[in-house]
């Protein structure tokens, strides 16, 4: 199969790649990148543990091709980590127990992490409904939400330092 | 398995993680036809290649009662479920592999399928060299006349197959060097998979070794040894190179092997003020396509539940399972023990409209004062103390009348027997540690490092539980059955006591500082071989709107763990657990059209609860001290068995409807 010449940047870093059209970008980033903190769990855009960051916005890595990432800016999991700092999300998920197996757990942070990105509050139904993309078989999502209710005042607190 | 810290970092190493070098990627052709001669098959590894019927290994594995009712490996002269692998082809990439499925032909002559329990029944049997359907039938109990009581209530129940759907579907990395095969797996029970490989394939078991890899969940998906497991490990040793294959979700839904699926039809014998005087039943297990994994037990299994936490002192019960062309039944959460919850309890409210009592009511009148061993061979504590406190803290009685809330009392048997394994290696000052069983999301690794600290007083930061490795142990049983904490913990202080004489033996005394300069290692095997339970209770309330949209409002819970090990985990696995157990009650179930065909697509299409279904959360803990040296009971399974009760009740209160199954759908409840 032809390969196309694909460039991005991930986590900061930029990348050039010859793929084939076919693949989907969460492949690419696991096995082409070997950035396999981003999971693959449904194959049919259901349970979000694909979900990474596309210029900024949420996205579930498995509905986009490898190639339509050509120019773009891309997140994933292992981004969030700066020089072995745990991000307030990361560290909110410990502590309130936002995982169990850990599988969705990257998708979920990624999901959360854009919509804490925006700045703005957002009450305890709003954020279920924000989770409705993202599946965890594990916790029942009570640790989910108050996870990310936490790394939004562990956030403020450390912004109003 | 890693820990919190990692998996939140997206450092894990789940087996799709795993790269070996000059790996190959397998991929699995399997029957579009429930029931089918297989009249030839070209390309890829098949029957032709090996001729062999899956091994036993994993949790409720009781094997074949026939031999002509085992799942082959392939596909050998017949096909018996959509979703039967019948070949496998391998590629130096998954995109690759996926598109080699294209050159296996297969030729099928299509046969009327098996869909039901009826038509297993009364139909022909679907294997050759067998005369029924029946896998296993067995009474429980002892016959006796009917008691001249006031009321006698008959009726039929059913519960639906569930698929177990982790959100990390199976896995398996197979490596072979010449002499060794190594397996790296997403398992619950490493030693069930090594012995099922090993008899399967004729292996030498000094020669094999699993390693788990960090496991995604399971549920009871992943502790039976499946035949794509067999597959990869037979190409890895043929072809000499690594062997990875990894289950899309939609073989997932296919091909693993889904949970319930089983029917029940109860009549019970009750005086006028609801002391219950006897106990009929029938229990059909849905076991699917073959004997031996599952449907070999489960229905002996539920069957001697079904009396409960109460003392019934007559009961007889018919056990059944019968073969229908779906994939083997397999365990899911609860294990037979919410089927056995839903169809007494279900018998417990008839019971209180009949006699117009309150469902706490009649279940106190038969709650007992002292230990109690049932007719059908399950042994309880005294639940009386129990619900007596469980209905006043859950304040049912308000909450009856407020909000026509549904009650569930219950009791959980820990899958304890057959015990548990543990080794300790104390060197250059670390400590760590093994166990038979294997953590797929239950952080065993804080009740270890708990229990380390206190009986030896290991700091924890010094203790590391390593993935589950036939290496590293001689012989271990598996996580599962709500037993790790229980089973697992009570191997940890066997292990650590010993390292104590060890200590005490090449010191004279013990002490920490003594224990860490040198080396040592403990290794045990603790048996146990009692039964062991915990009693729990839940309340749940209901909204149903018009269009017959059930919202599960809240949950209550009061749940005896005997010691909360891991409180912050225990939370968790009620509250996760909970979810499931509404999954069951309103949106989940795995369907197949009348032809056999799988209907059920998708994660959505199976039914998964999302965040919105939350409903309010009450768990109440209970720490009434077990006989286990560290005092713990079970857990995991808790919730699944008592949600579905209660919240059925609820919705049977607020609708007026009765309910006899589960999923219950809109359609049923729109007025």
């Amino acid at each position: 199969m032809k390969k196309v010449k694909t460039s991005f940047k991930v986590n900061g870093k930029y990348v050039e790649l010859e793929l084939e059209p076919r693949r989907l970008l969460v492949s690419v980033l696991r096995e082409d990148l070997g950035l396999t903190g981003t999971h693959n769990a449904c194959d049919t855009t259901n349970c979000g543990a694909c979900t990474i960051l596309v210029d900024g916005k949420a996205v579930k890595s498995c509905t986009m091709l490898g190639v339509q990432a050509n120019g773009k800016e891309i997140l994933t999991i292992e981004g969030l980590t700066k020089e072995g700092d745990l991000h307030p999300l990361q560290k909110a998920f410990i502590e309130k127990q936002g995982l169990q197996c850990g599988f969705c757990t990257p998708g979920m942070i990624m999901s959360s992490f854009w919509m804490l990105s925006q700045n703005r509050d957002f009450s305890d139904e709003e954020i279920k409904r924000m989770l409705s993309g993202n599946l965890c078989r594990c916790t029942g999502y009570n640790g989910i939400v108050e996870s990310i209710k936490y790394a939004k005042d562990l956030m403020r607190k450390k912004g109003g330092e | 398995m890693s820990e919190s810290k990692l998996l939140v970092r997206g450092a894990g190493k789940y087996v799709d993680d795993i790269k070996l070098p000059n790996m190959l990627y397998m991929a699995v052709a399997r029957s579009p036809h429930a029931r089918a001669r297989l009249l030839s098959v070209k390309g890829g590894l098949n029957h032709s290649d090996l001729k062999a019927i899956v091994g036993g290994g994993g949790e409720g594995w009781a094997g074949p009662t026939n031999p002509a009712m085992a799942h082959p490996v392939f596909a050998m002269d017949t096909v018996n479920y959509v979703g039967q692998p019948v070949a496998a082809v391998f590629a130096e990439d998954r995109y690759e592999a996926e598109d080699k499925l294209d050159e296996v032909e297969a030729e099928y002559e299509k046969l009327k399928p098996i869909m039901t329990i009826d038509e297993a029944l009364s139909g022909e049997p679907l294997h050759a060299g067998t005369k029924s359907n029946v896998i296993m039938q067995r009474w429980l109990g002892a016959d006796f006349e009917d008691p001249s009581s006031a009321v006698v209530l008959e009726d039929e129940f059913s519960v639906a197959r569930i698929v177990n759907n982790p959100l990390e579907t199976r896995g398996l990395i197979a490596d072979y060097d010449g002499s060794n095969l190594t397996v790296y797996i997403s398992t619950q029970a490493v030693f069930g998979i090594k012995a099922g490989l090993t008899s399967t394939l004729k292996l030498d078991p000094s020669k094999v070794r699993v390693i788990q890899a960090d496991t995604g969940g399971a549920f009871g998906s992943k502790s039976a040894l499946y035949p794509e497991y067999i597959m990869a490990a037979y190409a890895a040793i043929k072809y000499k190179r690594p062997v990875k294959w990894i289950e899309s979700r939609s073989e997932h839904l296919a091909a693993s092997q889904p949970g319930r699926g089983v029917r029940g039809k109860m009549k019970i014998f009750a005086d006028k003020d609801g002391k219950v005087t006897g106990w009929r039943g029938e229990v059909l297990v849905d076991a699917g396509a073959f004997g031996g994994s599952a449907g070999s037990m489960s229905p002996f299994f539920i069957g001697m539940q079904l009396t409960g936490p109460y003392g019934i002192e007559k009961a007889h019960v018919l056990a059944t399972s019968v073969m229908t062309n779906k994939p083997p039944q397999g365990p899911y959460r609860g294990a037979g023990r919410p089927e056995a919850a839903f169809f007494r309890e279900r018998m417990m409210d008839l019971l209180a409209d009949e006699l117009k009592m309150e469902a706490d009511e009649v279940r106190l009148i038969n709650t007992t004062t002292e230990n109690f061993k049932s007719p059908l061979g399950l042994e309880i504590e005294a639940s009386r103390p129990f619900f007596t406190k469980a209905v006043s803290d859950l304040k049912y009685r308000e909450k009856s009348q407020s909000d026509k809330a549904g009650l569930g009392f219950f009791v959980l048997l820990s899958a304890i027997w057959g015990g548990e394994s543990a080794r300790i290696d104390v060197q250059d000052g670390k400590v760590n540690v093994w166990l038979g069983g294997n953590q797929h999301g239950q952080e065993h690794y804080v009740f270890v490092k708990k229990l380390l600290n206190e009986e030896l007083g290991i700091p924890q930061d010094k203790v590391t539980l390593n993935h589950g490795d036939t290496g590293m142990l001689k012989d271990g049983v598996g996580s599962w059955g709500s037993r790790s904490a229980v089973v697992g913990g009570a191997a940890i202080i066997a292990a650590a006591r010993k390292l104590k004489k060890q200590v005490e033996n090449k010191e004279g005394n013990y002490t920490i500082e003594n224990l860490l300069k040198s080396n040592y290692s403990s290794e045990v095997y603790e048996n146990q071989n009692v039964q062991l339970n915990s009693f729990g209770a839940v309340l749940a309330t209901v909204k149903i709107d018009k269009f017959g949209m059930v919202k599960v409002t809240e949950c209550a819970g009061c749940y005896d763990v005997g010691r909360a090990l891991n409180p912050k985990m225990i939370e968790s696995q009620i509250i996760g657990g909970t979810i499931q157990g509404i999954g069951q009650v309103l949106y989940e179930e795995v369907v197949h059209d009348t032809e056999g065909k799988l209907l059920t697509k998708n994660l959505f299409d199976a039914g998964l609860p999302i965040a919105e279904n939350m409903p309010k959360f009450t768990i109440q803990i209970v720490e009434h001290p077990s006989k286990m040296p560290h005092h713990a009971r079970g857990l995991g399974e808790a919730p699944t068995i008592g949600v579905p009760v209660a919240v059925v009740r609820a919705i049977e209160r607020v609708s007026g409807k009765r309910m006899r199954h589960t999923p219950v759908k809109p359609q049923e409840l729109i007025v």
